[in-house]
């Protein structure tokens, strides 16, 4: 029948394979040390799709890019907004607002003051709690 | 004393109002419209030199910034129920 000959197809698939199964056993056997790195390395909240730091460097990255006085060939990870890609205060202000948007941030006006280049404004989002 | 110039973080915050009141409008136009007058209006004014005049262009701002801020209400209430065809070509 077609159920029996589909049977060991579908178990084919559930059942752990051995290479699978080893580092499982060996950790209980093996003691704490790997099942604990692997519980810390667990997210512990459930909140857990945060950014990771190379994302939010992209997508700051591209928005700098999009702006209409920006040359994204000096957009580096370690760029200043003024010296470095001639952007003024205004300018700037725009810029942040800009990764607000990107980021569905609101930055008070006190720290959106103090973020006049790239590193701070990665740093800002990847420590913010609820940047997506 | 009286008519001293704001102090450039104040404009600055007045400049991100303005663009924060923007982006609440639910037309597409009008939103554009809004931060490109507001940015367009900052960039005229920042050369100017004398207090007086700095001032007044500093109280007209905040003037506008709330005549902004009624208009996104009133706008809201007559929000267009498409989207514009340029917002869709961005999604």
């Amino acid at each position: 029948m077609a159920a029996a000959a589909l049977r060991p197809a579908i178990l084919r698939h559930i059942r752990l394979s051995p290479a699978m199964a080893a580092p499982l056993v060996g950790a209980t056997a093996a003691g704490q040390p790997l099942a604990l790195a692997r519980w810390l390395a667990r997210p512990m909240s459930s909140h857990d799709a945060h950014l990771t730091r190379d994302e939010v460097v992209d997508r700051v990255l591209d928005v700098i890019k999009c702006h209409p006085k920006v040359d994204p060939s000096k957009v580096t990870p370690e760029a200043h907004f003024e010296k470095d890609l001639g952007l003024d205060s205004l300018d700037t202000v725009e810029v942040v607002m800009a990764i607000e948007e990107e980021f569905k941030l609101e930055i008070p006006d006190l720290e959106a003051d103090k973020i006049n280049s790239l590193p701070l404004a990665i740093e800002y989002v990847a420590n913010h709690p609820m940047a997506g | 004393m009286a008519a001293a110039g704001p102090a450039k973080t104040e404009v600055l915050s007045l400049f991100r109002a303005f663009l924060r009141t923007a982006r609440q409008f639910s037309d597409y136009n009008i939103r554009e419209y809004t931060r490109r007058r507001a940015a367009d209006a900052f960039r005229e004014n920042r050369a100017l030199a004398d207090a007086p005049a700095a001032a007044a262009a500093f109280a007209d701002g905040k003037q506008q910034l709330e005549v902004a801020k009624r208009q996104v209400l009133v706008y809201s209430l007559y929000a267009p129920k498409a989207k514009s065809v340029v917002e869709m070509k961005i999604q």
